[in-house]
């Protein structure tokens, strides 16, 4: 198939930043996210820190009046889209009449609608109905749609923490067997009292600050944002004389099918190689590795395996960072977010780092990319994200040439 | 040659029978699956009844092991994957589990555990919630036990789309096989029937008798009133043509063609779908023979559907019998769209056309062959399915025998 599919629009809300511009003066700067919670109260729970979002006024960006109406997924993930769209020099509404696919990817969705229902449901015996309507991740997708003036094949990827990069690769799909021109790639998760609590209860939660392949790392962050990423079809693109950021050239699905929680170092080798067998490149042409990377023992330690096993000797040569040190995880958003950095990282040539490094684990020992950012000619990039379920996902991104 | 999709497996738990055979039986003798709900306390509701399915033992299906910490959406999906996987007579192994996937639609499939997930933490406090629960707070929980228990590798979707859940996840599961992604995908859709949704429908208005009127489900009929909430799960086994014909198996249909259309204005949505679809089919409006309807009982909903029917195939609607089985089996919400395929699959293969049962008084508004009350003896082959709402999601499937 000949259909070349580009990313030419970003859209962010972010911990350290909305709009990609100050998100990426930000992680190159190795600015953290994460601070003490305050949209719940943690008082009885273990840990007391996340990586909240707490400067943002959607306001700039969706009408009062209809605030209410969304959920904060919703809204996060609206913000982001609109980004994007304008990012891209594209008018909103949308003006042409040709289909524009929406692929949008979510853990939970609007799960603190649930947490809302909840509250209400146990204090007054009663069930909040006009809730109930923003439950389903769909009504985001039907937001998108209404917000931006589209119409067109729409997906909902809810694949865990592997759902930015799901959606990403849909959006590819849908361009590439040429359904569509162009596609809203979007993935958001606010912050969720349920996911801190099943974390927390996981022991998976780290004190203080998230430190991936450091020794001493204690855990991952909770925490919420949005990433949009808008993909062409390369002539498209072109013709409407869009700027192109670089080019989408394959991803890679698999399943562990053995543990709903735990990664399996054999889905990740499997995931990884049908990413670079699609894109059609080998090991030796990555620059630079986004690592899943979510700062637990088990993940890092797992991730870092399977990457020995894909790179063999390459492994310690190649840049591998992992932005969640700096934002926590973002669970859906993340791997959207991260494919925005690595957007980012091919247009600059700057790799973002691995802050709160400190201690080198010898099961770790990859080139993390340890609390500075390094300049370094990047020209394919391997997203990596897994989520419970055993679902694994890695996109590649190249840079554009054309 | 282009790749072709194939179905050759169905799996089916549902509120009129267990197993293929025993829904398609049902299917033809019009039969209803509502009953006084037991799985939870209507008492305080004006509504009593659903399409529970109370015969349903997973240890039927899946043995005893296992077993406690799964939720009622993950039991039943994994019921109807296995019946499916041995509907197909597929055996799947080491050598061929990188080639086989899942893709399942679901949306409120996971609400309940979420919701209750919660609650234990409100109400106990967050550090005595069981942290074994959690996995069960992801969308993607039921599609991913598919994978763990029967080994399934290759990939691992989840969709929730709503009301299209279902039809969406046969397009990505098609699209995955038209790619070479995979040679076989286990497809269909979940829903459960549980207090949460079930009180949030109640409460806005949309259940057949919330009123205090009689509960009825009538689609297409002058009196209808509101959906009856109903649950189950259905799966396919998808499979690229070649494959299925290499290893002998048997073909029930051909997965022609599909779409799906979201925009903010609900006919306008369910035209394009429909258009978009046959399109996608390379077929005219006059070959389509059956058209298996998503009209659940709702006053506009049935309406909508005929309307843009009508739109899109002119006059010559009026010679294609329409029916919906949500008749017999209510409105399984994310199942919807897959239960239909299921419908038009049979027609293809016995020979009758599932009647709308319970039709009694024609409404001026609603005027096309639905097909009334009693199974109708004709070949068939071809047949549209539709999964639509009122709030401008859309998706259409085309199936045709081979």
């Amino acid at each position: 198939m000949s259909t070349r599919v580009v990313v030419t629009g970003l859209g962010v809300v972010s911990s350290i930043g909305t709009g990609w511009q100050e998100f990426w003066s930000n992680l190159l700067n190795g600015k953290s996210g994460i601070s003490d919670i305050t949209s719940i109260d943690t008082s009885a729970h273990f840990t007391h820190k996340g990586g909240e979002i707490k400067d943002f006024n959607p306001q700039k960006f969706i009408p009062e009046a209809l605030m209410k109406s969304y959920s904060r997924a919703t809204i996060l993930a609206v913000v982001a889209a609109k980004q994007a769209f304008l990012d891209a020099a594209i008018e909103i509404p949308f003006a042409q009449d040709i289909p524009v696919g929406i692929c949008y990817g979510t853990t939970t969705g609007p799960i603190q609608v649930i947490e809302d229902i909840n509250n209400i449901y146990l204090q007054e015996q009663t069930f909040p109905s006009h809730l109930f309507f923003q439950l389903p991740p769909h009504t985001t997708v039907s937001a998108i749609s209404k917000e931006l003036g589209l119409k067109g094949p729409s997906l909902v990827l809810s694949t865990a923490c592997a759902a930015g990069n799901y959606a990403i690769g849909s959006g590819y799909d849908l361009i590439r067997m040429q359904k569509v021109k162009m596609v809203v790639c979007c993935a958001s998760d606010a912050f969720s009292r349920i996911s801190f609590t099943g974390f927390n209860q996981f022991k998976a939660v780290a004190p203080e600050k998230c430190q991936p392949f450091d020794k001493n790392r204690k855990g991952m962050m909770v925490a919420e944002g949005a990433g949009a990423l808008i993909l062409e079809d390369l002539e498209y693109a072109m013709k409407r004389g869009a700027k192109i950021y670089a080019e989408i050239i394959g991803y890679g699905l698999s399943c562990d099918a053995r543990h709903m929680t735990s990664p399996s170092v054999d889905g990740i080798v499997a995931c990884m190689k049908k990413a670079l067998k699609e894109a059609g490149i080998s090991p030796e042409d990555v620059d630079y590795i986004s690592a899943h990377g979510t700062g637990t023992l088990a993940n890092d330690r797992t991730e870092c395996a399977a990457i020995k096993e894909v790179f063999g000797k390459r492994y310690k040569e190649i840049p591998i960072s992992s932005i969640k040190s700096m934002l926590g995880h973002t669970m859906g958003a993340a791997s959207a977010l991260e494919a925005i950095a690595c957007t980012l990282a091919i247009k600059h040539s700057i790799i973002p780092p691995t802050i709160n490094f400190e201690t080198p684990d010898p099961e770790c020992d990859i080139n993390c990319v340890p609390n500075k950012a390094r300049k370094h000619e990047v020209n394919y990039v391997l997203n990596n994200s897994y989520a419970f379920g055993g679902n694994n996902a890695s996109v590649v991104l190249k840079r554009f040439v054309e | 040659m282009t790749t072709e999709v194939v179905i050759t497996g169905i799996g089916v738990v549902s509120p009129i029978g267990i197993g293929r055979r025993v829904f398609f039986d049902s299917l033809e003798k019009g039969e209803t699956g509502f009953r006084e709900i037991t799985l939870f306390d209507t008492s305080a509701l004006n509504v009593h009844i659903a399409g529970e399915i109370s015969d349903f033992d997973p240890v039927v299906f899946l043995g005893k092991k296992g077993l406690r910490t799964l939720d009622r959406s993950t039991k039943l999906v994994c019921s109807a994957a296995m019946l499916a996987i041995e509907d197909a007579d597929l055996t799947i192994t080491e050598t061929n589990t990188h080639s086989i996937g899942v893709c399942i639609g679901t949306t409120f499939g996971s609400l309940h555990s979420i919701s209750q997930f919660d609650r234990e933490g409100l109400i106990e406090g967050p550090r005595f919630v069981n942290p074994s629960f959690f996995p069960n707070t992801v969308i993607n929980s039921p599609a991913s036990q598919i994978s763990i228990r029967f080994n399934i590798k290759g990939f691992n979707t989840t969709i929730s789309t709503g009301v299209c859940s279902g039809l969406d996840a046969i397009s990505y599961a098609s699209d995955f096989i038209k790619l070479g992604r995979a040679d076989v995908v286990i497809a269909g859709a979940v829903e459960e029937l549980c207090e949460e949704t079930f009180i949030g429908f109640h409460n806005m208005g949309l259940l057949s008798g919330v009123d205090g009127s009689e509960s009825l489900c009538c689609p297409f009929d002058k009196r209808r009133n509101g959906f009856i909430l109903s649950e189950g799960a259905i799966v396919f086994v998808l499979e690229n043509r070649k494959h299925a014909e290499t290893r002998g198996a048997k073909i029930f249909a051909r997965v022609q063609g599909y779409t799906s259309c979201i925009t903010s204005e609900a006919e306008d949505a369910l035209s394009e779908a429909i258009s978009s679809a046959l399109k996608d089919a390379s077929m005219n409006p006059e070959e389509v023979e059956y058209i298996s309807a998503g009209a659940n009982s709702t006053v506009e909903l049935d309406r909508l559907e005929t309307k843009a029917l009508k739109k899109v195939l002119g006059d010559h609607i009026y010679k294609i019998p329409v029916s919906s089985i949500k008749s017999m089996i209510g409105e399984t919400f994310s199942a919807a769209g897959a239960f239909s395929l299921g419908a038009a699959v049979c027609a293809l293969n016995r020979g009758f056309l599932p009647p709308t049962v319970n039709y009694r008084v024609k409404d001026p508004e609603c005027d096309l062959d639905y097909v009334p009350n009693e199974a109708r003896p004709m070949d068939v082959n071809s047949a549209l399915v539709i999964a639509s709402d009122l709030y401008g999601n859309s998706s259409v499937v085309v199936i045709n025998k081979i």
